[in-house]
C-alpha cells in the first residue's frame, strides 16, 4: 500500500515520462502520448492513496508524512556575516494544502491531456508537447510537496521553462514567440524577489526547511521587520507566478499557446502556484507586520478590479477567459490578505476554480477547434451546432459568475463571509466586482454561441468536438457544478473531510477548527448581485448587442482605455523603450568607449607605438650590437660588484 | 730554486691577460673589416686562456683542471674561426666587401 511517504511517486512518474517521451518520441508509437497520459493516471490514483493515508490520520498530528534526503551539503556558507549550512534536500512532505493542490492538479492535468488527445491530433512537435506537459505537471506536483525553500524553488523555475516551452509551442509564429519571451520574462522578475526572500529567510534561520521556518516565526525568532520584508520577497515570487498586478500583463498574452496549456495554466498550474505558496506561507504573514497581508489584500483588490472591467471588452473569447482568470486570482489574493481565516476560503476558490476554468478553456479549445477563428465577431449561433461545448461552457461561465449552487457560489461566497469579518471596505469591492463578472461571462457565451453567425463560412464548418475532447468537458462540467458543496460537513464527511473542507484546510494552521455556518444574508446579497450582473448582461448583448455598441460609442473614451488594457502593456513597453533601452544605450556606450576603444584597442595601440619606437635600436651594424653587449656586460659586472661589496 | 712562477707574482699574468682582452674588446669595436673583429675576438679568447692557466699553476697545482679549459678554449677558437671565416667568405662572395657597416641588411 502505497502512503505518505512514498507521496515522491506522485511527480516522480510523470518526470520518468517526460525523459522517456523527450528522448524517445520519434521511435514510439502515437508519438508515446499514451505514456504521458498513463504517468497522469498513475500519479492520479497514486493521489488517492495518499489521501486516504492522511485523512486516516486526522483528526491529530500528521506522522509518516515526509520523505526524501539531502543530496548536497556544503558546511559553513558565510553570507552578510552569517554562517550557515547550506543543505539541498530533495524532501516531499504531505500535509492538507498539498493534498488540495494534488487533486487539483493531478485531476486537471489528467483531464487537459486527455483532451489533448483530440485537440493536438496531427499538430507539429506532437510528441514534445506531450513531454514538456508532463514535465509541467512533475514540476508543479514537486512544488506542492516541496517541503524546502530550495526544492520549491527549483521547481518553481521548472514550472516557468515549461510555461514558456508550452506558450511558443507555435514558436514559428512571431505573436507566440513573443508571447512566450513576455511570460518568461515577466515571471522571471517575479522569481528574483522569490529567491532573495528565500536567501533572506535562509541567512536568519540557518535552513531551508519550511516547517522548522515556521516555528521559528511564530516563536518570534525573526526580527520583525526583517521577516516582513523576507516575506514580501516571497509575495513578490508569487505575484509574479499568480500574474498580479502589476504582473498581470503575461497571461492574457500566454493565449499564444495551444488551448489545453492554456487551461493547465490558468487551472492547475502556474497561475495557482502563486496563491499556494502564499497560503503555505502563511505562518510567516501571520508573524511579519500587518502591512504585509495588506499588500496582499489591496495587489488582490486591484488585480481583481482591473480584470473584470477589461474583461469587458475583449474580443478574443480565450481572452475574455483569460481575463477572468486574473480576476479569479485576485479574488483569491484578496482572501489570503484576511490572513489565517482566509486560507480555507482562498483553498476553496482554487479548488471549484480549477474546474470549472479548466472547463471554460476546454470549451474554447472546443470552438477553436471547430471552427478555427477565436474572435467573437467571427462566432454566434454556434448554440444549436455544439450543443456539449455550448453547454458546458455554459456550466462554467455560470460557475464563474457565482450563480446558486454552483461551486463558484460557495467559493467567492466564504471569500465574502472573510471579508465581513475582516473589513468592510475590501467586502464591498468585492461586491461590486460580482455583477461585472456575471455580464463579461454572459457577453462571451451569448456572443459565442447564441445570435446569428457573424462567419457564415465558419459556422458552416462547426460541428460538436469528437468525445475525447467532449468527455473531458462533461466530467469537468459535472465537477464544477458540484464541487462546492465541499463546504458542507455532512457531504465533507461523506469524502473523508473532518468538518468540511474549510475545517480540514484551516486544520493546517490551527488547532480549533471553525464549524462551518451557512451565512443566509451574504448568500442572498450576492446572489440578488450576481442575478443582476447575468441579467444586465442578456440585455446588453442578447440578440443585436445593440445596448453594447451604443455604450461603446457614447463613452470612447473609455472603451479605448479598456481595450488598450488601462494602458499598463503600453506603460511598461514606453518604459523598455526608453529606460532599460536608454539604459542598455549607456552601458553600450562604456562598452564601446571604455571597454573597447580604451582597454582593448588601447593597450594594443600603446604596445605598438612603444614597438614602433624601439624598433630603431636594430640597426643591422654589427658594432653597435657589440657595443650593447660590452656596456651590458660592463653595467652588470658594476652592479654586481657593488651589490655584493 | 724558485720555479719562474713563484718568482713572478699572480697579478703579472691577470695584468696581461687583462691588458690583452682590453685590445681585443677595442679591435672588436674600433674594426671595420671582418676578419680583423674576428682576429679581435682570438685575441680575448686567450687572454681568458692566459687567465685559466695561470690560475691553474697558482692555486690548483695538483690538478689541471685549468689546464683542460684551456685546451677546449683553444678548441672551440679553431671551431669558431673555421665558422666565421666560412661566414665571412659567403659575404665576400655576395657583397664584395668584408667590411660589416655594409652588411647591415637584417634591421627593422
Amino acid at each position: 500500500m502505497v502512503d505518505m511517504e512514498q507521496a515522491w511517486l506522485i511527480p516522480a512518474i510523470p518526470a520518468v515520462a517526460f525523459v522517456v517521451l523527450a528522448f524517445l518520441n520519434g521511435y514510439l508509437p502515437r508519438r508515446g502520448d499514451f505514456i504521458a497520459i498513463g504517468a497522469i493516471a498513475a500519479a492520479f490514483i497514486l493521489f488517492f492513496a495518499v489521501a486516504i493515508d492522511l485523512l486516516d490520520q486526522l483528526p491529530g498530528e500528521l506522522e509518516h508524512n515526509t520523505s526524501g534526503f539531502d543530496w548536497l551539503t556544503i558546511n559553513g556558507i558565510q553570507l552578510l556575516g552569517q554562517t550557515n549550512d547550506f543543505v539541498l534536500r530533495i524532501g516531499f512532505r504531505v500535509d492538507q494544502l498539498t493534498l488540495v493542490m494534488l487533486a487539483v492538479v493531478t485531476f486537471v492535468g489528467l483531464m487537459v491531456q486527455v483532451y489533448s488527445l483530440g485537440y493536438m491530433k496531427g499538430e507539429v512537435r506532437y510528441g514534445w508537447y506531450y513531454a514538456v506537459l508532463s514535465l509541467f505537471l512533475a514540476s508543479m506536483l514537486t512544488l506542492v510537496l516541496a517541503d524546502n525553500f530550495l526544492l520549491l524553488y527549483i521547481v518553481w523555475e521548472g514550472v516557468g521553462i515549461c510555461s514558456f516551452l508550452l506558450i511558443g509551442h507555435y514558436f514559428e509564429r512571431r505573436s507566440a514567440a513573443e508571447a512566450a519571451k513576455k511570460a518568461f520574462v515577466t515571471t522571471r522578475l517575479g522569481d528574483v524577489a522569490l529567491l532573495i526572500g528565500i536567501i533572506l529567510l535562509w541567512r536568519e534561520a540557518g535552513t531551508f526547511d519550511m516547517s522548522e521556518i515556521f516555528h521559528m516565526a511564530e516563536a518570534g525568532e525573526f526580527d520583525q521587520g526583517y521577516l516582513t520584508m523576507a516575506t514580501l520577497f516571497l509575495f513578490g515570487g508569487a505575484a509574479g507566478k499568480s500574474a498580479q498586478f502589476p504582473f498581470h500583463v503575461w497571461l492574457p498574452d500566454a493565449m499564444e499557446g495551444p488551448t489545453p496549456v492554456s487551461a493547465l495554466i490558468h487551472a492547475a498550474t502556474m497561475v495557482v502556484a502563486g496563491v499556494y505558496l502564499v497560503a503555505r506561507v502563511m505562518p510567516l504573514f501571520e508573524a511579519s507586520y500587518d502591512g504585509a497581508l495588506y499588500v496582499v489584500l489591496a495587489v488582490g483588490l486591484i488585480t481583481t478590479f482591473i480584470s473584470a472591467f477589461m474583461g469587458l471588452v475583449m474580443t478574443d473569447i480565450k481572452r475574455v477567459v483569460a481575463y477572468s482568470t486574473l480576476n479569479s486570482l485576485g479574488l483569491m489574493m484578496v482572501a489570503l490578505g484576511f490572513g489565517e481565516a482566509g486560507v480555507g476560503p482562498a483553498m476553496l476558490y482554487l479548488f471549484s476554480h480549477a474546474f470549472f476554468k479548466a472547463l471554460l478553456f476546454l470549451a474554447c479549445g472546443s470552438v477553436i477547434h471547430a471552427t478555427e477563428k477565436q474572435e467573437v465577431t467571427a462566432l454566434g449561433g454556434l448554440g444549436r451546432k455544439m450543443p456539449i461545448t455550448s453547454a458546458t461552457f455554459a456550466v462554467g461561465a455560470l460557475a464563474m459568475a457565482g450563480l446558486v449552487p454552483l461551486s463558484g457560489f460557495f467559493a467567492k461566497d466564504e471569500i465574502l463571509v472573510a471579508a465581513e469579518h475582516f473589513s468592510y471596505a475590501p467586502f464591498i469591492l468585492i461586491l461590486a466586482t460580482l455583477p461585472i463578472t456575471a455580464m463579461y461571462m454572459v457577453r462571451v457565451y451569448l456572443l459565442t454561441f447564441s445570435g446569428e453567425p457573424k462567419d457564415a463560412h465558419a459556422h458552416e464548418h462547426a460541428h460538436e468536438s469528437p468525445p475525447l475532447m467532449s468527455w473531458p468537458l462533461v466530467l469537468l462540467a459535472g465537477l464544477a457544478a458540484v464541487a462546492g458543496f465541499v463546504v458542507f460537513e455532512p457531504i465533507g464527511k461523506a469524502i473523508g473531510l473532518e468538518s468540511g473542507f474549510l475545517g480540514f484546510v484551516e486544520s493546517v494552521l490551527v488547532e480549533e477548527v471553525h464549524a462551518f455556518e451557512f451565512n443566509w444574508p451574504i448568500a442572498i446579497v450576492s446572489s440578488l448581485l450576481v442575478g443582476g450582473g447575468l441579467g444586465a448582461g442578456v440585455m446588453i448583448w442578447g440578440g443585436e448587442a445593440a445596448p453594447a455598441t451604443a455604450a461603446a460609442a457614447r463613452f470612447p473614451a473609455v472603451h479605448r482605455l479598456l481595450l488598450n488594457k488601462f494602458y499598463v502593456d503600453a506603460f511598461y513597453q514606453w518604459a523598455i523603450n526608453n529606460v532599460v533601452l536608454g539604459f542598455a544605450k549607456v552601458i553600450a556606450f562604456f562598452d564601446r568607449a571604455v571597454i573597447n576603444d580604451t582597454g582593448v584597442n588601447g593597450s594594443g595601440e600603446v604596445t605598438n607605438g612603444l614597438g614602433f619606437l624601439l624598433k630603431f635600436q636594430q640597426t643591422g651594424k654589427l658594432p653597435n650590437y657589440a657595443l650593447a653587449m660590452i656596456l651590458g656586460v660592463a653595467v652588470l659586472a658594476i652592479v654586481g660588484f657593488s651589490v655584493k661589496g | 730554486m724558485e720555479t719562474a712562477a713563484e718568482q713572478i707574482p699572480l697579478e703579472h699574468f691577470l695584468f696581461a691577460a687583462g691588458v690583452l682582452f682590453s685590445i681585443g674588446v677595442y679591435g672588436v669595436l674600433s674594426r671595420r673589416n671582418a676578419v680583423l673583429i674576428l682576429m679581435s675576438v682570438e685575441l680575448m679568447l686567450n687572454a681568458v686562456a692566459v687567465n685559466f692557466v695561470a690560475f691553474a699553476v697558482y692555486t690548483d697545482g695538483a690538478l689541471f683542471r685549468g689546464l683542460i679549459f684551456a685546451v677546449f678554449v683553444i678548441i672551440i677558437a679553431a671551431a669558431e674561426v673555421g665558422l666565421a671565416l666560412g661566414i665571412i667568405l659567403r659575404v665576400f662572395r655576395n657583397r664584395a666587401t668584408a667590411n660589416v657597416d655594409e652588411v647591415s641588411q637584417l634591421k627593422w
